[in-house]
Formats: structure tokens, sequence, C-alpha cells
């Protein structure tokens, strides 16, 4: 409806003589503000001004909710204590630990499954729904699931491990253990989130040319060698892709946290966000947690930029 | 015309509507609690709109872990209820803050000379000796102990406060219940509650202040040299001593170790609300016992979540009306009872035989006359509960004692700084 009469006002606009040519730009010029405005309005409204606005509460003691006390601006005392806070950096290596350990168990079992699914098995549709399926289950869910499953010592996962081996294994403290939380963490968000990079790559494999496998076929090239040389090159932006929202995602790290550990055992699982979120709503210090925020969103820009330069010649 | 007519009626319909919505005062009340406390508030607002029908009450659940991030939220979105409940040690952080009325002039007179002494000490403000929140209850923790095992080791069962185990006698029981068929570990004391709970600072802050320091130095409101004092690095490593003994149940495992199949747990440091799920499961085999003392004092928790009126409402009359409508509410009263709840009003206290002499709470409500002691009332309370939670944290994982214990205290005095020593509390008017 609304875009019939802009089609026709447009039209209109164009069957005046070229004498006309200023109003005309005119009159083009407001179409395009008045199409771009909705977007523009509401891309600064809940997304630059506050960021702006986080940037500004940076740099004071802004309180979380109003307190007899005064607001004041404070420069960089905010960042120089997260700086100096301990707690903080284990928070960001926590995270860095989870990135590297993630990225390698989810997205690899992203790629295996789908590459199975990708073959013409029976009732592949069935079985793509199947897998995808914790990924469109809630992640509050997941973890209360599998909260039982890691329960210590009686959990399932302790009694199966028992089991495989005899006794040999010890009931492990899944999520009590500061050797083990984070380790456990990594398995469950792995499993409840590949279905996502899965889909990512089986779109990626069905863009690959069948032509190129029936050349490769035809030169006498084996399973092996079509999956090196034609499979892996044309999955090249898929996969940097797929490494890209992972390692965001990874680095946003909280809710698994927020349920299961809320940062212990020890801060072994103290993540970034977790910390903000900690500081800004238990210890009410909005100032100091918008420090945080703007210091999470630094990091997570300069790493995308710096996966974006090295793997510029993959060009995604 | 058939439009117009619809239009009209409908109109009416809303005018209608909107009318009899008006006519109600509604009041507003968030709490939280177990799904059968939920329960219980419901019906009881059912009660008191059937006696009052020009009266809705509205309740806001919002869950015991997050409660105070959601009040956080409701006070920003300037949606405050009017009648609000809240864990006591808070109390001095709302007031200051300016969320809660004085609520004497809007309750009854007969709940208020009802009052206990430690419930009246829960509700009111330091500062200008106000009432500020009242409630049915208070709160203890006692040790709860398996009749059998005790009996195995040949323990002395105290039966007041005042025959309390020392801390030798304490450990050596420890010790010689480790050994006994059956125990898998000595104690429980509740880690399963998590390691962001209130309880934390609600049933382990004692044990320091037994042992003869405290969380924060109550005259100057300083933590640095009080929390990293020597007796309370002595007690925390005495209670990560138990930890790495094996001797304390772990987080993961739960909190119902102590009456789940095989009674893996021999003692269990608990709140007074464990006492009617672990005699429900163990009958007469549940000993109940005061606190150990650990220094030269005893000493107990109390504070419970109590009901407040905040400077939001528009109705205080009304919202004060339902609180002295609940606090003397018959069936609410059977409720809380089927909870073992600690009572805070007086004529609740006679109607509790559990709590009375010879009855198997009565070690805990002796307790709130004689060892008792208040979680510190400083607005800074939530910056020093939740320091010291991540301090126990790091403890009970072999973390340095000290050090974890004096990262606490500069946080919590740091905090203090930031908010310029919570005028008035740090002496200036």
């Amino acid at each position: 409806m609304s875009m019939s009469s802009a089609g026709a006002a447009a039209t209109a606009a164009q069957r005046p003589a070229p004498r006309k040519g200023a109003r005309r730009d005119r009159i083009r010029l407001f179409q395009e503000m008045g199409m771009l405005a909705p977007a523009v309005i509401l891309m600064t409204v809940f997304l630059i001004a506050p960021f702006i606005l986080s940037f500004w509460t940076a740099m004071t003691n802004q309180p979380l909710v109003p307190r007899p006390t005064p607001v004041r601006f404070v420069g960089l005392a905010n960042f120089i204590r997260i700086f100096n806070d301990p707690l903080f950096w284990t928070a960001l290596w926590n995270v860095t630990r989870f990135t590297i350990w993630i990225i390698p168990v989810q997205c690899g079992l992203a790629f295996l499954t789908a590459l199975l699914l990708h073959q013409k098995i029976p009732f592949r549709n069935l079985f793509r729904g199947l897998f995808f399926l914790p990924a469109i289950t809630s992640m509050v869910v997941v973890c209360v699931i599998w909260a039982t499953l890691f329960q210590y010592p009686t959990g399932p996962f302790n009694q199966i491990l028992g089991f495989l081996s005899f006794g040999m294994i010890q009931p492990i403290d899944w999520l009590g253990d500061p050797n083990w939380a984070m380790f456990s963490i990594v398995l469950l968000s792995a499993w409840q989130a590949y279905g996502f990079q899965m889909i990512i790559y089986l779109a990626g494999l069905q863009g690959i040319s069948e032509e190129l496998y029936d050349a490769a076929r035809i030169d006498g090239a084996n399973a092996l060698q079509r999956f090196w040389n034609v499979t892996m090159p044309g999955l090249r932006p898929t996969h940097v892709f797929v490494l890209v929202i992972t390692t965001i995602q990874a680095f946003k790290l909280y809710t698994q946290v927020a349920i299961l550990t809320q940062g212990g055992p020890k801060n072994s699982t103290e993540t970034v966000v977790h910390y903000m979120v900690r500081i800004g709503y238990e210890e009410q210090k909005l100032g100091y947690a918008s420090a945080v925020s703007v210091i999470l969103f630094l990091i997570v820009l300069v790493i995308a930029l710096l996966q974006r330069f090295l793997l510029r010649r993959y060009d995604v | 015309m058939g439009k117009r007519l619809l239009l009209a009626s409908s109109v009416a319909a809303i005018l209608a509507f909107s009318a009899s919505a008006e006519a109600k005062t509604v009041i507003k009340m968030m709490h939280q609690g177990d799904p059968g406390w939920v329960a219980a508030y419901g019906d009881l607002a059912k009660r008191f709109e059937a006696e009052n029908p020009d009266v809705d009450i509205e309740l806001i659940y919002a869950p015991h872990d997050a409660y105070n991030e959601k009040f956080s939220a409701a006070v920003m979105a300037k949606q405050l209820p009017d009648i609000m409940e809240l864990d006591a040690p808070f109390l001095a952080n709302y007031v200051w803050s300016g969320y809660l009325a004085p609520i004497k002039d809007v309750i009854d007179a007969d709940v208020l000379s009802d009052m206990t002494e430690s419930n009246i000490a829960q509700g009111t403000y330091a500062i200008d000796k106000q009432l500020y929140a009242i409630g049915l209850t208070d709160s203890s923790v006692v040790l709860y102990g398996n009749r059998k095992y005790l009996e195995k080791i040949g323990a002395r069962i105290p039966k007041s406060v005042d025959d309390a185990w020392t801390r030798e006698e304490f450990e050596a029981n420890l010790e010689k219940l480790s050994k006994v068929e059956g125990v898998k570990w000595p104690i429980d004391t509740f880690r399963g509650y998590g390691i962001k709970t209130e309880w934390i600072t609600y049933a382990y802050s004692p044990i320091l202040q037994s042992a003869g320091c405290d969380l924060i130095d109550r005259k100057s409101w300083k933590s640095e040299g009080m929390l990293d004092s020597q007796p309370c690095v002595d007690a925390m490593t005495m209670m990560q001593n138990w930890v790495n003994k094996g001797w304390v149940v772990p987080q993961s495992s739960g909190t119902n170790q102590f009456y789940a199949e095989g009674h893996p747990a021999a003692l269990a440091l608990g709140g007074h609300w464990f006492y009617a799920e672990a005699a429900a499961a163990m009958k007469d085999d549940v000993v109940v016992m005061p606190l150990p003392k650990f220094g030269a004092k005893g000493a107990s928790p109390d504070g419970t979540w109590i009901w407040g009126i905040t400077t939001a409402s528009k109705h205080p009359d009304i919202a004060g009306k339902f609180v002295s409508f609940m606090l003397k509410d018959k069936a609410y009263r059977d409720y809380a009872k089927s909870q073992s709840a600690y009572p805070g009003l007086k004529s609740f206290a006679a109607e509790s035989p559990l709590y009375a002499p010879g009855g198997a709470l009565a070690v805990a409500f002796e307790q709130a006359s004689k060892t008792a002691v208040p979680r510190p009332p400083h607005p800074a309370y939530p910056a020093i509960t939740a320091a010291y939670m991540q301090a126990v944290d790091k403890i009970f994982n072999k973390g340095d004692v000290k050090q974890a214990l004096s990262d606490a205290a500069q946080k919590i005095d740091e905090d203090i700084a930031d908010n310029d020593g919570y005028p008035p509390f740090n002496g200036e008017q």
C-alpha cells in the first residue's frame, strides 16, 4: 500500500520537464531522507545514543539507582581501577581461554555434522532438524538440564565415566572444581550453540557447484582429494565468517556462568560480561560497569578487525 | 448507523471499565519466596480483598537470588511497589537511599506492641531510630546433628546455648564423625545454596564474630584492619581446613545430604527453616544444637525477610492495613508454622510450640537473646556482603586466606569512600 503510493509519487515527480530539475532533485532528496528516516532514527535512539551515553557514564561515578550522594565527573578513574583490578584480568583471561577452547570444539562439531548431513542419507531433513534442536532450546533450560548431568558425585556423567573405566576414573566435580568448571561450560555451550554454525556450513556446502566435483572425479581425484581440493577451498569464506561470529559470541559469555557457577569456583569462570553485570547490578556502580562495557566493545572491535586483516585474502 | 452504535457502546464500555478500575485502590506488593509462600500470599490477598472490596492487591514476584537486582530495576523504571519484602540487613541501604517510609503510624498498634525485641531491631534504622519494616518472623541458624552418628562417637549433646560445643570439641567431633561408617561428609554448611547467596554472609559471619572479629568495624565503619585481622584469618583458615579435609559437603552435591538416602552428612549448619524438611524425613533422629563457640563468646545470626512500605506509595495507610492484616491472619500463620517459621511476634511465639521451652527449636529461640549479632546495619551492606561472598569462594577453593580477606576489606572500604562515607554514617550531619 505505502510502497505503491511512494512509487506513484516518484513517477509523478519524474514526469515534469527537465527545466524543473532542481525542484525534482529536492523532492527526490526528501523522498530518500523520508525512507531513510525510520532506520536512522531507530539506530540513533537504540544504538548510537546509548553507545555515546555509555562513554559518558563511564567517566562518572553514576550509581545504578539514585543515591543521596552527588554524581561526579571522575575522568578516567573507572578505567584505571578496572586495569588495577586483578579480577578483571582473570575475567579477560577466562573468556580468552573459553574462546580458544570453544572454537575448535563448536566449529569442529558443526563442520562434521554439516558434512554428514550434506550426504544423501535417508531421513536427511529429519536429522537436520534433530541436530538443530539444541540451538532453538533456551540456554537457561539447557543449563538446568546439564547441571543435573554434571552433578557430583552421582550425576549421569560421573556414573557413565565410572562405568566405562570400570571405576578407575574418580567422580569429577565438573562445576565445583576450578580446574574443570570452565571446561564443563565449554562442553555445554558448544553442544547448545553448534546448530547455528552447522546451518551456515550446510549453506556453504550447498553453494559449492556440483560441476567442480564432477570435474575432479574425471581427473581421478578420490574422496579425500576432492575434500581437500574442492570442499575446503570452496568453504573458505564460510570458515572465516563462522570463526568471526563464534569469537564474538564467545567473548560475550554470560548466561551459562550466571546460572551455573556465578563466576566461581575461585573466579575460574568469571567472564567480562558477568563481571560487568556484577559490578553494575550487585555493587550498583553504573559508571564503573559502563567503563567495562566500553573496554569490552574495544576488545571485540580489535579482535574482529584483526581477524579480518589476517584473513583478508580469503575475502568474505 | 450500525457502526456508530457499535462505537458508542464500546466507548461506554471502556469508560465503565476504567471507572470501575479507578474506584478500586491498587496496592502493589513485591515479594520473593518458594512456591508454597507464593501461594500463601495469593490466598492472603484474596482474603483481604474479600473483606475490603474497594482494594485490589497486586502481587509482584521476584526470585530470591536476583531480588535486589529486580528491586533496583523497579526503582530505575519508577515502578516501586507500595509494599516491598526486603532482607533485613539491606534495610539501612534502602532507607538511606530514600525508598522506605517509617511505618509506625500506619501499622495497627496491637501488632506493633506484639513485636519481639529482635523483630524491632531488624526493622529499625540506626540513624533516626524509627521503625521502617516489620515481619511475622525472625530467623536463626543452628547445628543439626544425626542422633545415631552422634551416639556412635559418644558426643555430648548440648542442652542450651550456655553449654554449646567449643571449637576444640566441635573439630574433634568432626574428626571422629569422618571415620564413622556411612558418613560421607561430617558436615553440610549448605555450600549448595551457591556462591552468590546471602546465606554465606548470614551463616558464616557469626563464626567470625564468635572468633572475635567482624566483617567491618562497627564504630569507624572501616573493614581493613577488621576483616583481615588475625582472628578472622584464623577462623577462615579453620573453615578452609574443613573443606580441604573433605569434611564439608561440596557445592555441587545439593542441599539435602543431611537427610538424603543413607544420611551421608552427619551434621548440618542450617537455618531454622531446614528443620521442617529434615524432621519430615528423619523424625526423632534430628538433634538441634546451638552454634558452637569459636572463641570467648558465642554468636548467631538473625534478621529475615520483612515488610516495608515505600516512599512511592500513594496509599501508605491502606498498605499498612494490608501488612497488619497479613501479620494477624490465622491461615497465613498456620502456613508459616508448617515451614518451622521462627516467631517474630510474641503472640505467634505463644502459638509456636516448636520454639517454646522443651520444643525442638527452643535452642534457636534462646540464641536470639543470648548470642544474636545482626549483620552490619550500614548502607554499604550490599558491597560488604558481595565482597565477603567472593572471599569465601576463594578460600573454600584453596585460595590464600589472608589475601582473600584483605582484598574483600579493601573492596568494602573503596565502596564506602566512593559514596563519601554514606553520610551521616561517617559522623557528619
